[in-house]
């Protein structure tokens, strides 16, 4: 009975009843609840994303002191939807000299794994596809997977630049994620779980000061360095050097056009929202908030986040290779280690309040 | 340590720096809906000017403009007729390789060529830059001009009060005149346009 | 198990790359990131504006040689006109002197201003080159408002310039000044002491002193490297040993250097325009020549300006008739573009980029 350990929200929890009223038998029942799920799911995201480039090329608009896309409806607000359908129209042009199999699933293997992290993502009170209980590690190792398909992009596509932009985003990612990955401990050390549900329960009440990000020194430094560490997985200026444009033009999708290129492009913002979203959870609260509702209080946190990715992309100059390798092992990996390593002492020595 | 406290306050420095901007209002116009306003002097389309009272074409087909334009952009046909004057019979600009460098524009001496400052002239077809001289008129017909002429009219009426007046101008004048035929030989030889 | 072995590729980095400003073509031989070798292609911008110009009049030549550097056109028009004038002994009348001085130190901070956009841009960040093109386009609408055109000006002539400043420029000029000077603490507080910015360009493509004196580099790069040399103090053309101006020169070399050098010259720059708006006298604006018959006496002469990207020279022969005999360009980039695989071996692609964009080729001025 996986359903049972499932919290379903309102309309779901209705549909549920009806389907066991109608007979359903238990395979089907799953089946049937978890597709319509994950479509809803898959739905909200894609205008989350849209909306995300639309918000950007506003914010960058603005920044640079221009209007941004102005043209379809108010304020060009569904310019981004008809750049969808364009790209969804456009020929697909394939080199010759691709590796077939590997051009072809790159895109998606990107597409898909973005996508899969939102399982364990909870947008608000009970708004959950899966609570597992590894829901954090799930997370990381899912995100991991966009890795693969940079790669396997960059190898596929048979050119000297979107090779060497899948390498580097291969030498990025991993290095990025063992700090990313120790600034997380840090948080489960606090909460003592690594269910998103619990991390976040364990941060309610008292206003908003028990949010782990007011846990001065350990909570602020493990939010800096996974904001910095989130940049690097979300392949974002500073970290943006898989695809520097100035370098290597556009890097692993040189030669993707079209619906592939448009799941590229739509992975990377979905990315973008995945780590904001895991920021939220693991520091700023997850749902939990005064006042307003939960949902409501997620998507404003994971917004203020993306807002701030967003500043640091159009106001920053690239890192170099080497010094974003640098960056990571030589300052980032000491930081984050000695900074869980003394929260954990701190919390076994029961010293924190 | 310091070092790193030093490089994150620069680094919120320039993100404050980036963040006042996104307030401040845009510096750019909505195109077709605004506009920018074109100074008055800048060059856009070359256009034909008419008399304001007759209405008739200032251009008396001196050549002086053919002759002076470096990419060969003005092609004038203007047989002599029989009163041995020149009669303008066609006066073709070429846009497309019209380099909007307004030396025709200083060349000619009876205020009859302008660049407007109009810049709107795209077409899908790129001959329909190649203007004749009743399009280059009627394109011309509402740019405002100061009449080269009224103002050498004036001239002559302040040195005929006696007033004194430097004999640079005058001279030059007198000069370009002399000097007319034999450029018109020299440049039949090898005109702008054919490089050899 | 066969052995694994590594090999060097080459990649073509242009001609339509992003960041080689133009149509530059680097032949770059690569081992993983590191650059082993470049040669840099140029041609794909030949426009033979040398030889075209031995087919036109004086007056018509100055239109053309606009395009010879595109970004600073006051300047190939200037140096030309200046040429000209001192083959033919014209003397120009005093407030065209001053006007040229204006329009060539505004054209200066133009480029300038692009320079810093396109650099930052280079290396990553996209907001400030539009806060470079927003201060730029001050000193466009001033040029627009007095010769008529943004870029290829056509404005000064041989004798003078083509036309007086409209009554309103001499505010407007003032206003663009002072504008300028407060957005110039903006750029610096958004990367004099970044600390990523300082990562990419800090002794990043040193360029010593030797080696830069050795290639003929000239202008703001070898300031950079440590010698003070500037042909408007050295050999004062003009009238710029009127105005009092400091010339920045830095020690190391390096990109960062560089990139300092030019924003110091923006300063200087305003401080030369306030002078000489200052000094404006009443006047004629204009020699009258005749562009028809206007033949300098024969003989040849080789005239040089200090230009945003180095010396920019000119060396004309006449031979007493309406066109140049002969006409040679000189632009300080085709010599940075040589001493570019000196400095930029040994370094990663990223660098590479770097280092172009401080040296600030600009490619028609290369090819011609």
């Amino acid at each position: 009975m996986i359903l049972a350990s499932v919290e379903l929200i309102g309309v779901f929890r209705w549909l549920y009843g009806l389907l066991v009223e109608l007979g359903l038998e238990e395979p089907w029942l799953s089946v049937v609840i978890y597709g319509l799920l994950s479509v809803t799911i898959f739905g909200v995201l894609c205008l989350i994303a849209l909306f995300l480039v639309w918000w950007e090329r506003k914010i960058a608009g603005h920044m640079q002191q221009r209007f941004g896309p102005m043209r379809n409806g108010w304020h060009g607000w569904y310019q981004t939807v008809m750049d969808a359908l364009k790209l969804l129209q456009k020929e697909d042009i394939r080199v010759d000299t691709r590796d077939r199999a590997v051009f072809f699933w790159a895109p998606v293997i990107c597409f898909v794994a973005a996508f899969l992290a939102y399982i364990v993502i909870p947008f608000g009170d009970g708004l959950i596809v899966a609570d597992l209980n590894i829901g954090i590690l799930y997370v990381i190792a899912i995100t991991t997977f966009t890795v693969i398909s940079l790669l396997m992009a960059g190898w596929g596509s048979n050119n000297k630049y979107a090779l060497l932009g899948g390498m580097r985003s291969a030498a990025q990612v991993v290095s990025y994620e063992v700090p990313m990955v120790a600034s997380i401990l840090t948080v489960i050390v606090f909460s003592g779980s690594l269910s998103m549900v619990d991390i976040s329960n364990s941060q309610q009440g008292n206003f908003i000061f028990n949010w782990f990000i007011f846990r001065p020194p350990f909570g602020i430094i493990a939010f800096l360095t996974y904001i910095t560490a989130a940049t690097a997985e979300a392949n974002r200026t500073p970290f943006d050097i898989p695809e520097a444009e100035q370098e290597l033009v556009a890097g692993y999708n040189i030669e993707y056009s079209g619906m592939k290129f448009a799941m590229f492009f739509l992975a990377e913002f979905v990315n973008m929202f995945t780590v904001s979203a895991i920021a939220t959870t693991l520091f700023l609260g997850g749902w939990h908030g005064p006042l307003l509702p939960s949902w409501l209080w997620f998507i404003i946190k994971t917004l203020a986040i993306v807002l701030l990715l967003m500043i640091f992309r159009w106001t920053f100059p690239r890192l170099r290779v080497d010094q974003l390798m640098e960056f990571a092992w030589k300052f980032l990996v000491p930081l984050t280690f000695a900074n869980l390593i003394l929260a954990g002492w701190m919390k076994y020595a029961g010293w924190y309040w | 340590m310091k070092r790193v406290l030093n490089g994150f306050k620069n680094l919120i420095k320039g993100m404050t720096i980036t963040s006042k901007h996104l307030g401040r209002h845009a510096v750019t116009v909505q195109y077709p809906e605004e506009r920018d306003k074109i100074p008055e002097r800048s060059r856009g389309i070359v256009v034909l000017l008419s008399d304001k009272e007759t209405g008739e074409l200032n251009c008396t087909a001196c050549m002086l403009c053919m002759r002076s334009c470096p990419t060969a952009a003005i092609r004038i046909e203007a047989p002599r007729g029989e009163d041995k004057k020149r009669h303008l019979k066609s006066f073709v600009v070429d846009h497309t390789i019209c380099c909007f460098c307004g030396l025709c524009e200083q060349a000619c001496n009876f205020s009859a060529i302008k660049m407007a400052n109009k810049y709107e002239f795209s077409t899908l077809d790129k001959n329909d830059l190649i203007w004749d001289m009743h399009k280059l008129q009627e394109m011309g017909r509402d740019v405002p001009y100061e009449s080269k002429k009224k103002k050498a009219a004036e001239k002559d009426e302040t040195r005929e009060a006696g007033k004194p007046k430097t004999a640079s101008g005058d001279g030059e004048k007198t000069e370009k005149k002399e000097d007319q035929p034999e450029v018109k030989s020299d440049n039949q030889e090898n005109s702008p346009g054919e490089v050899k | 198990m066969s052995k694994l072995k590594t090999q060097e590729f080459m990649v073509n980095m242009g001609p339509h790359h992003p960041s080689t400003h133009g149509v530059c073509r680097l032949m770059l031989t690569l081992d993983g990131e590191k650059v082993v070798k470049i040669v840099p292609v140029i041609g794909y911008l030949h426009r033979a504006i040398e030889k075209i110009c031995e087919n036109r009049t004086y007056a018509q030549c100055i239109p053309l040689l606009d395009r010879f550097e595109y970004v600073t056109s006051m300047s190939c028009e200037y140096v030309f006109a200046d040429a000209v004038e001192k083959l033919a002994a014209i003397e120009v009348p005093e407030r065209a002197q001053y006007l040229r001085v204006i329009m060539l130190e505004l054209n200066r901070i133009a480029s300038h201003l692009i320079f810093f956009g396109t650099t930052v841009m280079d290396i990553g960040a996209l907001t400030p080159f539009l806060y470079g093109l927003r201060e730029r386009e001050l000193i466009m609408d001033l040029f627009e408002m007095t010769c008529g055109q943004r870029l290829t000006y056509n404005y000064i002539t041989i004798g003078g310039v083509s036309h007086d400043i409209p009554p309103e420029f001499i505010p407007k000029c003032r206003e663009a000044v002072k504008i300028i000077r407060e957005k110039l603490k903006d750029y610096e507080g958004l990367f004099n002491e970044n600390p990523i910015w300082l990562a990419r360009t800090k002794n990043i493509g040193v360029l010593s002193a030797e080696t830069a004196v050795a290639y003929g580099v000239s202008g703001p790069i070898l300031r950079a490297s440590g010698i003070k040399y500037d042909i408007r103090k050295n050999e004062p053309y003009g009238i710029y040993d009127r105005f009092d101006f400091n010339i920045p020169t830095y020690t190391h070399g390096d990109a960062y250097d560089r990139y300092m050098v030019r924003l110091d010259e923006i300063r200087e720059s305003l401080k030369i325009i306030t002078q000489a708006l200052d000094g404006l006298p009443e006047g004629d604006i204009r020699k009258k020549v005749n562009p028809f018959t206007f033949k300098p006496p024969a003989g040849e002469i080789y005239n040089r300006i200090e230009n945003s990207r180095g010396e920019m020279g000119v060396y004309l022969v006449s031979d007493g008739t309406t066109k140049p005999t002969r006409l040679k360009l000189r632009g300080g980039s085709y010599n940075h573009l040589q001493v570019l695989p000196h400095v930029a071996v040994g370094g990663l692609v990223a660098d590479l980029v770097a280092i172009f964009a401080t040296f600030d080729i600009i490619m028609p001025e290369v090819d011609r």
